[in-house]
């Protein structure tokens, strides 16, 4: 059964002013434990307001969401277990720490939980160690880290959670190439080991390209384009149209083929790209 | 984002109350509560809840609205007058052990119930029909003279602006600090007082972090720009008097004595 389901969701700011916007239009998709899907789009297309109705920040003005199949405003009396289930990370994480210590600002989440002290600290550790911190990181006060590792920190204090579905807004938002590959490079292996869902939104194609078995497109607050990663990424024009970009080695393919060389511009990652730029060399030579 | 008006959310729009000049309307809030607080007779209380109303059709606004927006301070207005209801003296009409109610109370209680109505609404008018910039600009300008007596007006003016600029800012990411801190379970507003105010110090702590981070990135902004107080500093847009500014200043003088006329009515 799928963990989220969205069915018919529509939301709308300021009803009733002139500064009215409709938000989300007709949004439906669900997500199943596993899978890693990527939501992109231009910014104001929707994507921050579309995550804060999957854990219950916001309430549709009409649809509904599902969490494991109970509908979350009709069925469900414990929104706040919700979030524990849905770990979200906003943007710009690492704003939000408060804490005089990474250990305890990991431990806000689960001790919210109503956890024991044994089980806090086990999943404190737990979750640094997912983001690539040592223990020796538990004593040391947040704001004297990196920028990245303050992110690291934080993204370790929804982690600690354990939810069955992450949801990452621009993780890798202002980090350098070697931030963003590491970064992207925890997330999947957590998705591995715990076996949770990862929905990941953000702009930047070559960030998805990698990972994401999915793909929804938001374009002023409609569902564009929904599908795997490939096929949204053939669609160039349409992306184009909402002002977004496909991966950069997508488009080497598709400028290749534009000089009239047979390739496939279906390859979004680097080693597909590779393998089909090579066969063009044995082809030709 | 607030999803209902609240009081004073600017609301762009282009009625005659929109136009006229920042300053006009500054000046005329005030002409107004200066008027609120001259009229004595029912007449001329009469006339000052008609004026509020024809206010309100001129600045293409529903009353309905304005009025709701003000909800929330009606038990202080209804406190104020219940208060003068039992203290003012004169012929007493009931009591009841060491409570009198008197004419003169029920009328000073009515008269002041809808003197703060009327004021309330009639300033929140400003603000719906202009911006907080031009609010700020106007006020500049109105102030202008007194940087001869070495009040530091553009300096004051240049703090305003910056605070008026960032609120929107800082209210936005308090609202993204509560979510963020909702999604990791927290909750406000519930159990004791003191675990009240607690449950916020997740919330205010980064708000404060990320507030002197600004501070210090825009001070750094503003020095490479070369700024040095504003002395001299010319405007991009200056405010000019139109003639609907002076028929303004004219209605309003006529409709300040008549006020006055119908105190003796």
């Amino acid at each position: 059964m799928a963990i989220i389901e969205l069915k018919h969701v529509h939301y709308a700011y300021g009803v009733g002013t002139s500064f009215e916007k409709q938000a989300l239009n007709n949004i439906s998709f669900s997500v199943d434990p596993g899978d890693f899907l990527a939501i992109v789009g231009h910014t104001g297309s929707g994507k921050s307001t579309l995550i804060r109705h999957l854990n219950g920040l916001l309430r549709p003005d009409s649809g509904q969401v599902f969490i494991h199949g109970k509908d979350l405003w009709s069925q469900m009396k414990d929104r706040r277990s919700v979030r524990f289930q849905i770990g979200l990370v906003f943007q710009y994480p690492e704003t939000q720490l408060f804490e005089d210590t990474v250990g305890k600002d990991i431990a806000f989440g689960p001790k919210n939980m109503g956890l024991n002290e044994q089980e806090v600290k086990q999943r404190v550790q737990e979750a640094l160690a997912f983001v690539g911190l040592d223990a020796s990181y538990l004593e040391r006060n947040p704001f004297r880290l990196s920028g990245g590792e303050m992110r690291r920190v934080a993204i370790a204090g929804v982690l600690a959670m354990r939810p069955s579905v992450l949801v990452l807004d621009e993780p890798t938002a202002g980090l350098d190439f070697d931030g963003r590959a590491l970064i992207l490079q925890q997330l999947e292996q957590f998705r591995i080991k715990s076996g949770a869902a990862i929905i990941l939104v953000t702009h930047n194609m070559d960030d998805i390209a990698e990972h994401a078995q999915r793909v929804i497109v938001l374009h002023e607050g409609r569902m564009v384009l929904s599908g795997t990663t490939a096929s949204v990424f053939s669609e160039a024009d349409i992306l184009k149209q909402c002002g977004l970009d496909v991966p950069q080695i997508t488009r080497v393919l598709i400028k290749l083929k534009e000089r009239g060389l047979p390739v496939r511009t279906d390859a979004i990652t680097l080693e597909a790209a590779e393998r089909e730029i090579l066969k063009l060399f044995r082809e030709g030579g | 984002m607030a999803r209902d008006l609240t009081v004073g959310q600017f609301l762009p729009g282009h009625a005659i109350m929109h136009r006229l000049d920042p300053r006009t309307k500054i000046l005329l809030t005030f002409f107004f509560i200066i008027q609120v607080f001259l009229a004595k007779s029912t007449v001329s209380l009469c006339f000052l809840i008609i004026l509020l109303f024809l206010f309100i059709f001129f600045a293409r606004l529903s009353a309905g609205k304005v009025f709701r927006a003000v909800r929330p301070m009606i038990p202080v207005i209804v406190f104020t007058a219940l208060i003068n209801i039992f203290y003012v003296p004169g012929d007493s009409v009931l009591h009841f052990a060491f409570l009198h109610i008197t004419k003169q109370g029920l009328f000073t209680g009515f008269t002041l119930f809808v003197r703060l109505t009327v004021l309330i609404v009639g300033c929140s008018l400003i603000t719906y029909t202009t911006s907080l910039n031009a609010l700020a600009a106007g006020l500049e300008q109105l102030l202008s003279p007194l940087a001869h007596l070495r009040v530091p007006v553009s300096e004051l003016s240049m703090t305003l602006t910056i605070t008026l600029r960032f609120l929107p800012s800082l209210s936005d990411e308090f609202e993204q600090i509560v979510d963020a801190q909702k999604s990791r379970g927290a909750f406000f507003d519930q159990g004791s007082p003191i675990r009240r105010i607690k449950s916020y110090f997740p919330v205010l702590i980064p708000l404060f972090m990320s507030a002197f981070r600004r501070a210090f990135e825009l001070a750094n902004a503003i020095e490479c720009r070369c700024y040095h107080g504003g002395k001299g500093r010319t405007k991009m847009n200056t405010l000019h008097f139109a003639g609907r500014d002076i028929a303004a200043f004219l209605v309003f003088t006529a409709l300040f004595f008549l006020t006055i006329i119908f105190n003796f009515i």
